[in-house]
């Protein structure tokens, strides 16, 4: 009798990707090496295949700039919206013919959709993300299966949630995102705008740092951080298309080699773990041991790059627990299922020391502890187990939802009438 | 006793369920045994040398009559018509089939029942004293917080992979009948300087192959603090119990090893930290808990004492009965009577569905619809009024459960033993039913007095032998069983570990050599008002030992 | 030393014994008797019965042939192959559906 069944492996698409490895491409370019980076994509990995979606915004320039260095037939494409600032329409009028770009195109809504759900044009005041969605996630949906990698210009420094990005990304349907300009500061744009002269857009000197549609484009303060003049008031920080570019449509099985799911989804995984001969100063996305960041603990404070700890059973969290915040990633290490040891320092991190990065489960992760493991604040899982890859695909986890012991987790809400010790599941 | 409201009814669907899912997946081959086994274990399912064992708990060992006859339907309808009641106030069936299991849970479920953590390395089902809420010595009922920590332990997603497994015991009265300083943590409930009722916590009792008595870690903790403290001990066990290897992964090795002062020193520090938080138990739910636990209705029916010497003149056998059977109860007129499941001649602790029918239907018609079952292996009618007791007593003579042995020398404590149990070296059962045999006689019976033999069939110790008055221990010795044999051991509050005194015996010895050792206290005892227990306290081991091998 | 080979099937939980024909039996006397020197196939045939995941608790089992039956050497067996004594019970049997072979 057959045991498991067959895994169904899809024809792989990007066979360069799959010979370099995602890890081993994100390692090949200097951080600051933005147009090795563009030119690797255009030319190497998906010559032919790869396009761009700008804004247009305060700091498009910069990208563009690159894409014309590298490229200036790239696909850019513009999400005309009808909703943007006159300047910003000028804008692209002024980069187009001062950089050279040979192919912007102009993706407009559906008028239809417009006429059904934006009769008047005033969604964005009461339902932005579904303003967002006809206006621009639909249009791009449109365009986006003709090609298989996109240029973006997401930079790690622009809100919290984006501190761990790296150069190049595969999406949950199998794209590639390069991302060439992940390691720029603001002050590495401000100077690359000097040392090529581009011109700013025409409301960047009047506060504007994050451009997007007019109504929800608001300026932000001094110090600030430069998205939050972004649908400001409204909770809201992604417009959904650089999550994913098309993120409800995955297909699963060509994403097998993925093994970190997080956040609904499996997704690429730039970490890695620390290795003999890796030096404290120079590594970056990287899980590093308890006792090693003890050890060269001034040197990881100093480093600037990304990096990770990791909690092996019988380490001690309270001996990191001032640095905690040094930390994109914390990863729990269940050598084998049965060490419920992973349990406490979970829940110490979390409750205890406040720590609210990615809290990622590794090791012998299998689809009947990950309940438990969530409960006690882990929120990522690299998954190895077929078994337990399934079960999350399906959205089988085994689980029991009610629960009789608060854990500290805010996400569990008391339920029935006499709230003590009882508590519900409630992710989404 | 406790009744599921909406949420506990959901949860424990919500297990089946999920459980259901995990066979389907183990038969269809999704699963492999290694992962299953784990998950099998959590809800209760060994496999044993003959079959599969589903354990099921009965929580702090109380049930009600509508529980007790789903217990006996489980065992006429999936099993083979009888079930075994364990020291653990736990209930085995012998011989479920895998695919019957899930359908097992879900009957169990309907009468707010359920077999989760009866093992695996997790917080095990709660024991009490089988006469909570009943016992004329009780400070406290035990029950309320007995079910709140058992809804605290319930899944609990930290101390769901423990070093591994762990118990809890907790009595309110002052002499232990739940022998909780052979736990790994004990209850016992206290009073302070100012009158409040709290708890004693002792902490790394348990016997196995390294029998320890359990060391008070903390004097007082009051009501509102004890999960909170519970926590803090179970995340220190959690995180530097042993785990390299099994045999010394009890929080009792981790204690020893470390000193109770260090460990102590952890446990408080942790407790400082999560004190007064989430856990702190309100007021309202304990109430509320408390309510469920109310005493029942009793009446005064005027009759307040049985003269048991006349009893005895009139009809000898329920004279016996009365004298050994019932058990001092808080409120006048009224007694708790000891159902014995260790006949002359029997498997200690089995019990037939048709038994459980009919203790069904006494608990209902005379014990206000409440059962109990015993660490000792036995059922208990907590609150049967005297002017009842006849009655009881004819309808449990008429199922064949009138034995009147309770507490003496045939009401043995006994494990499966090799007869059904994977672990085990040597049968126990048979060594039960000889010894039995052996004084099956009442008047002998009496004449001894208040005895405890307890049979483990290895060095697991489940049938408690270390804290036997005489303890059996049976091994395996070149293709053979042998059994070794203990004296002075005490599960009570007086809490010692019995002593081995010499070479083992082979199973025919054995009835012998027991005899042997009855026969020495008997002719040292100062009186028959001195136990075998305390003669050998006084005695210590030398006239024992004569007994057993001689003087040279 | 002779051997055997034993387990619980998965299903009824019934003790069984590979035979000759490698079918996975109840009955302990037609068990295949494996030679000192037939290690590799009793090997083989631990692992085959493994693939099938159909036979749990596995063991190789010391027996020897006396009088032309196959007497285990350890206790622990010769109760499993009898079932439970006090009080005597009969054994698990395998369903209509719980028959493995390899």
């Amino acid at each position: 009798m057959a045991m498991a069944s067959p895994i169904v492996s899809a024809e792989p698409k990007h066979d360069k990707l799959r010979q370099l490895g995602i890890i081993a491409l994100n390692g090949m370019f200097d951080e600051m090496d933005a147009e090795g980076v563009l030119r690797q994509a255009v030319d190497d990995l998906l010559p032919g295949d790869i396009a761009m979606v700008s804004s247009f915004g305060a700091d498009s320039a910069v990208l563009l700039h690159l894409v014309s260095q590298v490229d200036p037939n790239l696909p850019v494409y513009f999400l005309e919206t009808g909703k943007h600032f006159a300047e910003t329409l000028d804008y692209v009028q002024t980069l187009k013919s001062r950089l050279g770009l040979a192919n912007v195109i102009a993706l407009h809504p559906d008028s239809a959709d417009l006429k059904r759900f934006d009769p008047d044009g005033v969604l964005w005041e009461t339902d932005p993300d579904s303003c967002c969605h006809i206006r621009k996630t639909e249009p791009l949906e449109k365009v986006l299966a003709g090609f298989g990698g996109w240029v973006t210009g997401r930079k790690r420094f622009q809100t919290a949630e984006r501190g761990v990005l790296p150069h190049f990304e595969l999406t949950s349907d199998d794209r590639i995102k390069v991302n060439p300009l992940a390691y720029f500061s603001n002050e590495d744009i401000e100077a690359y705008k000097a040392r090529y002269d581009l011109p700013d857009h025409p409301l960047y000197q009047e506060g504007y740092k994050s451009i997007g549609c007019a109504p929800c484009t608001s300026a932000v303060a001094d110090g600030e951080d430069p998205r939050a003049g972004r649908w400001r008031g409204l909770n809201k920080q992604e417009c959904g298309i650089h999550f994913d570019f098309n993120g409800s449509i995955a297909k699963p099985v060509s994403q097998s080699q993925l093994t970190l799911f997080k956040d609904g989804e499996f997704k690429a995984d730039p970490w890695r773990s620390w290795a003999e001969g890796d030096e404290a100063s120079s590594v970056r996305y990287t899980h590093v041991p308890v006792s090693v960041f003890i050890e060269h603990r001034e040197a990881f404070l100093a480093s600037p790059h990304p990096i990770g700890l990791q909690v092996d059973p019988g380490e001690k969290v309270e001996e990191v627990a001032d640095d905690l915040s040094r930390f994109s990633s914390v990863a729990i290490n269940f050598p084998a299922f049965g060490d419920g040891r992973g349990y406490s320092s979970a829940r110490l991190l979390r409750e205890r020391y406040g720590y609210e990065g990615e809290l990622r489960a590794i090791g012998d992760v299998l689809t009947d502890q990950i309940p438990f493991m969530r409960r006690c604040g882990i929120n990522a899982f690299v998954v190895t187990n077929i078994a337990t890859r399934k079960a999350i695909e399906a959205d089988a986890l085994a689980e029991v939802r009610l629960y009789y012991q608060p854990v500290g987790a805010s996400r569990e809400v008391p339920v029935g009438t006499r709230p003590f010790l009882r508590r519900n599941a409630n992710y989404t | 006793m406790y009744r599921y409201d909406e949420f506990d009814a959901a949860f424990v669907n919500e297990r089946v369920a999920q459980f259901s899912d995990q066979v389907r997946r183990r038969i269809s081959g999704e699963l492999t045994e290694d992962q299953f086994r784990p998950l099998r274990l959590m809800n209760g399912l060994y496999l044993q040398l003959h079959a599969y064992m589903l354990r099921v708990a009965v929580p702090y060992g109380t049930l009600n009559s509508r529980q007790m006859r789903m217990l006996a339907h489980i065992a006429r309808k999936y099993d083979r018509g009888y079930g075994h009641f364990t020291t653990r106030q736990n209930i085995q069936y012998n011989w479920p089939k895998l695919r019957d299991v899930p359908a097992i849970l879900a009957d169990l479920a309907s009468v707010e029942m359920h077999a989760i953590q009866t093992s695996g390395n997790c917080i095990r089902n709660v024991t009490t004293d089988q006469f909570a809420g009943a016992a004329a010595d009780e400070i406290i009922d035990p029950r309320p917080v007995a079910e709140i920590i058992r809804q605290w332990s319930s899944l609990h997603p930290e101390f769901t992979f423990l070093p591994r497994k762990f118990k809890i015991a907790i009595t309110g009265a002052p002499n232990d009948r739940a022998a909780v300083k052979f736990h790994d943590i004990g209850l016992m409930a206290q009073t302070n300087g100012s009158g409040e009722i709290g708890w004693a916590v002792y902490v790394g009792g348990g016997l196995g192959r390294t029998p320890m008595i359990a060391k008070l870690i903390n004097g007082f903790v009051p009501h509102e603090h004890l999960l909170a403290y519970l926590e803090s001990i179970l995340r220190v066990y959690n995180r530097y119990g042993r785990r390299d290897n099994k045999y010394k992964a009890r929080i009792k090795i981790l204690v020893h090893e470390e000193g109770l002062e260090n460990i102590k020193g952890q446990v408080e520090e942790e407790f400082a930290h999560i004190r007064g938080g989430v856990l702190t138990l309100p007021q309202e739910e304990l109430d509320r808990i408390n309510t469920y636990f109310a005493q029942p209705a009793y009446k005064d029916i005027g009759v307040v004492d049985i003269d048991i010497e006349r009893e005895k003149i009139i009809d000898s056998a329920y004279g016996r009965f009365l004298e050994n059977n019932t058990f001092p109860h808080a409120r006048q007129g009224y007694t708790s009577v000891t159902i014995s499941l260790k006949p002359i001649g029997g498997a200690p602790g089995d019990a037939t569905a048709d038994q459980m029918d009919v203790v069904a239907d006494l608990a209902e018609k005379y014990s206000f619809d409440e059962l109990r079952v015993s660490h000792e292996q036995n059922l208990v009618l907590p609150h049967v009024a005297l002017t009842d007791l006849r009655a009881v007593y004819d309808a449990l003579v008429e199922a064949e459960l009138a034995d009147a042995n309770a507490g003496e020398i045939t009401d043995m404590i006994t494990c499966p033993g090799l007869d059904y149990c994977a672990l085990a070296n040597a049968r126990s059962i048979p060594i039960a039913q000889d010894i039995s045999q052996r004084f099956a006689s009442p008047e002998r019976q009496k004449e001894i007095g208040k005895l405890k033999i307890k049979i483990s069939g290895c060095i697991n110790a489940c049938g408690h032998h270390h804290v036997g008055h005489i303890g059996i221990l049976g091994v395996e010795k070149k293709g053979t069983e042998l059994y070794q044999i203990t004296v002075g051991g005490d599960g009570s509050e007086d809490a010692a570990v019995g002593k081995i005194l010499g070479p083992g015996f082979v199973a025919e010895d054995v009835p012998d050599a027991i005899e042997k050792l009855v026969d020495a206290y008997i002719e040292k005892r100062e009186s028959a008002d001195e136990t075998f227990i305390a003669a050998y306290r006084r005695l210590g081991d030398a006239p024992f030992k004569e007994a057993l091998y001689g003087n040279g | 030393m002779s051997k055997i080979l034993t387990g619980n099937e998965l299903l009824s939980g019934a003790t069984v014994y590979l035979d000759g024909h490698g079918n996975w039996v109840e009955d302990l006397q037609i068990a295949r008797v494996f030679a000192k020197d037939e290690s590799e196939a009793l090997d083989a045939a631990l692992a085959a019965t493994k693939a099938t995941g159909r036979v749990i608790s596995l063991e190789i089992e010391d027996v020897e042939v006396r009088g032309g039956l196959v007497y285990p050497h350890r206790i622990r067996e010769r109760i499993r192959a009898e079932g439970p004594t006090a009080p005597r019970f009969d054994r698990q049997h395998l369903d209509e559906d719980s028959h493995v072979s390899i």
